[in-house]
């Protein structure tokens, strides 16, 4: 039978040699004579933790504590880290490093930008979740899980492992191993039996329906990259997925909504009495509003000094904000105007030529009360071009009614040859 | 696999006369320095000595508090390993009924309405107060009484019911006694927590009546727990050192208390971080009134640093490891120093304080010691009477054999 068994399975490789106890007792006594008669790779398997075993085995303590203190302590410092590059430094700080990577020193409620409290409960976090890790992981690698196959499941008597039977098993490897002699000295130890254990020599598969699996979920875990890099290759009129909102949508109320929440019924809060914004305490009639006493301001308020940078100045202000209807020349032929004569805009009402006799004689004063509140159909530009801008534009518009109305006089009496 | 055999009644056997007469002398100093206590107290200002009372006086009514909990809590879990503990743990929860006459005292400065200590019993700051009237309804004399008459009416029984059923079951043997204890320690706890929780906000939150911490109650218990744990481990080594408790108490029961005193430490830290960030994070003066003084000057910051590393980070160090939780010795310099640390934690909780009495009131004063060996001494007194009384051990609880053959995996 043997000889025939053997020549239908051409590789029969003996793994070792495996006793079975019928109590705790029974296994830790033995052990601890397999202990004694000095093998060392061999070991044993029970249906629950048994007492005593480590030190009838002469198991040394295991080093997973200290992986765990060392995954501890560098989660600890890692968050600690990760909080001091993201909200204590900047692009300032290290201009080399990529915008994406770069920290972002934002102040939030007025605390110090790198502030130990803030930081405890991430540190916190990210030591038990490495030390969590560390444990589980540890653990499966130390003990050399998983695995998919031993040759002991092959054994039908060791199936009772799980419920009331006690195994000690010897490895072939091990040097003191001797296929007869050891069985003989497990029997003496009280061993109810010993076999040996075997295998066809093949090395464990992983199971089919394992790979399967895994194949399909990494061929589907390919699908989310493919989607982002799809959307990120190519363009859409449609918004964009909000996954995060960002606050970008939110409930809210606009400044001239009702809101019941206020007994005033306003959503929009009016200043408490006696208060002014900051910055909007505008006591300086003669800069705000360009009067002086009861009457337009004929001078440019002290703030300003009129010098070639402010007419620059104003000359660019005047450009983005003038010029669009009253022309760069100020003849009240801007582009709006053009394209509203074009179109045959109805009731269109041609801007003012800034060299109108009346606008001539305008003091500064009012041609400043003009850009800040407007007039006619003009809108007011007091929330878009701040006071001084104002004053330049003024100064400009000074400027550029002087060069369609200018006598021999104006000009410098060094240059006036130049003209004649 | 440890021998049955243990001679249970030897050792457990009740304290002899020498301890009678060591508890005694005990009493003796406690009574003497409280009354030297009191002395200091006749010339420096009655509310100082009232707040050292205060302060002391909590320490060990934590102790006592923590040791009840631990009890119902071995109970509603039907734990097996601390069966040999227990007894001990029912001797310090015993001297609730004794503490219970130790409180009395702290009635004077409330029904006296001493300026210094609890400002919401002075009508006069009441009245111009808007938000002491608004608390009027709770924060009352009358009222507080009644309070702290539930809280030790509540206490001293389950104290007296555990330590009762337990000896009783000595004699008789009774499992249904274990059957009993577990039946009332389930709605006990959840009533231990509720007064516990009361009381720390009536008698130490309320010395800052306009200040609130919901967690308040929780960050007490955590630090009760620490002290008990740590007292704990201190008598059954002292106890051990006499000859008892040799085989029926070792290293793995150590190990397990030590655990306990370390999850404790991490829960006080927890607990107390907790509140701290909140209160840092949200910047309102009526929550960060209360750490002002304990960061206002150069003291109490060194004692709340003292806290941070010594409360929380040395322990959390110390006792990580399995080794110093299986050594006695080891075990019990923790237990000594969480001790001291736990009696800190109060002294920060009670001793600081803001506004017009903070002048004239330096952080420590003799009477803090003095009272802290005044009503030490008292509670050795209450915690030896029953020990030469009763055994040491639950020597007949079903769940014994499990403790004496109990091992760490």
């Amino acid at each position: 039978m043997t000889a025939q068994a053997t020549s239908s399975t051409p590789v029969r490789k003996l793994h070792g040699l495996i006793a079975e106890f019928t109590s705790p007792g029974a296994l830790v006594t033995a052990a601890e004579q397999v202990r004694d008669a000095g093998f060392t790779r061999w070991d044993t398997h029970t249906p629950f933790p048994v007492h005593g075993i480590d030190a009838a085995m002469d198991i040394r303590r295991t080093r997973l504590p200290w992986l765990v203190l060392a995954a501890g302590t560098a989660g600890c410092l890692l968050g600690l880290l990760m909080q001091w590059w993201m909200n204590a430094t900047s692009a300032a700080d290290f201009p080399t490093v990529p915008t994406f990577l770069q920290g972002y020193d934002y102040l939030i409620s007025g605390k110090p930008i790198f502030s130990l409290p803030a930081n405890i409960p991430v540190i916190f976090e990210l030591t038990v979740l490495l030390a969590a890790l560390v444990t589980v992981i540890g653990m499966l690698a130390l003990n050399n899980l998983p695995r998919f196959h031993d040759a002991l499941f092959r054994l039908p008597r060791f199936r009772r492992v799980t419920t009331d039977r006690f195994f000690l098993r010897v490895d072939a490897d091990d040097p003191r191993f001797d296929a007869e002699g050891t069985a003989v000295f497990l029997r003496g130890l009280g061993a109810v039996a010993v076999e040996p254990v075997e295998s066809d020599g093949q090395p464990a598969h992983w199971p089919r329906w394992l790979v399967t699996a895994l194949v399909v979920l990494a061929a589907l875990a390919l699908f989310p990259p493919l989607v982002v890099a799809k959307a990120r290759l190519s363009k859409s009129p449609k918004p964009r997925i909000a996954l995060i909102q960002d606050m970008d949508n939110q409930e809210r109320y606009k400044a001239q909504q009702s809101n019941p929440v206020f007994a005033d019924g306003r959503a929009g809060r009016q200043p408490p009495a006696g208060t002014m914004a900051r910055g909007q305490l505008h006591t300086d009639a003669h800069y705000y509003v360009g009067r002086v006493g009861d009457d337009w301001a004929l001078t440019f308020p002290p703030q300003v000094t009129v010098d070639q940078a402010f007419l620059r100045r104003g000359q660019e202000r005047f450009g983005v904000y003038c010029a669009p209807c009253h022309g760069l020349g100020g003849a009240g032929d801007g582009l709006v105007h053009q394209r509203a004569v074009q179109r045959d805009t109805p009731g269109w009402v041609q801007p003012s030529s800034l060299h109108d006799q009346l606008i001539r004689s305008r003091p500064v004063g009012h041609l400043f009360n003009t850009i800040t509140n407007g007039i006619r159909s003009m809108p007011p530009y007091s929330d878009q071009i701040p006071p001084a801008d104002r004053w330049a534009i003024v100064a400009y518009v000074r400027a550029l009614q002087l060069s369609q109305d200018a006598r021999l006089e104006d000009v410098p009496p060094e240059r006036q040859p130049e003209l004649r | 696999m440890r021998s049955t055999a243990i001679d249970i009644d030897n050792e457990s056997r009740p304290l002899e006369r020498g301890a009678a007469r060591r508890a005694g002398a005990a009493a003796l100093v406690g009574l003497a320095a409280t009354g030297l206590a009191i002395g200091l107290g006749a010339g420096s200002g009655w509310d100082v000595f009232f707040r050292s009372y205060l302060l002391n006086y909590t320490y060990f009514l934590s102790l006592a508090l923590g040791g009840l909990c631990f009890v119902m809590l071995q109970h509603v879990v039907r734990a097996g390993w601390s069966v040999s503990v227990r007894r001990v743990a029912e001797f310090v929860a015993a001297t609730l009924p004794w503490l219970t006459l130790l409180f009395l005292p702290l009635l004077v400065p409330v029904v006296g309405r001493l300026p210094g200590v609890y400002e919401w019993t002075d009508p006069a700051v009441v009245q111009g107060d808007p938000r002491l009237q608004a608390k009027a309804a709770y924060l009352n004399v009358p009222f507080f009484a009644v309070r702290c008459a539930v809280y030790f009416g509540v206490w001293s029984w389950l104290a007296w019911f555990c330590l009762r059923e337990s000896r009783t079951q000595d004699i008789s043997g009774d499992p249904r006694h274990t059957q009993r204890l577990e039946r009332v320690s389930a709605p006990g706890l959840l009533a231990l927590a509720l007064t516990v929780t009361f009381f720390a906000i009536d008698t130490l939150m309320s010395l800052h009546p306009h200040w609130y911490s919901t967690i308040w109650g929780v960050y007490f218990f955590a630090g009760s727990a620490v002290g008990f744990y740590a007292l704990l481990v201190l008598m059954l080594a002292i106890l051990r050192r006499s000859g008892r408790m040799r085989h029926a108490v070792g290293a793995e029961h150590f190990h397990d208390l030590g655990k306990l005193a370390f999850g404790f430490v991490v829960f006080w830290a927890y607990i107390a971080f907790s509140q701290y960030l909140l209160i840092w994070y949200a910047n309102l003066p009526e929550e960060t009134i209360w750490y002002r003084p304990r960061q206002g000057d150069r003291w109490w910051v060194g004692v709340s640093l003292l806290l941070v590393f010594g409360h929380f980070l040395l322990p959390l160090m110390a006792l990580m490891s399995r080794f110093p939780k299986r050594r006695p010795r080891l075990l019990v310099a923790a237990a000594v120093w969480l001790l001291l640390m736990h009696w800190l934690d109060l002294y920060y909780i009670v001793k600081p304080r803001a506004g017009p009495h903070h002048d004239h009131a330096p952080p420590l004063h003799a009477t803090d010691l003095l009272l802290l060996v005044g009503l030490g001494g008292l509670f050795v007194a209450a915690l030896v009477r029953p020990m030469r009384r009763w055994h040491l051990l639950p020597r007949r609880d079903p769940r014994l054999p499990e403790a004496l053959s109990y091992e760490n995996v």
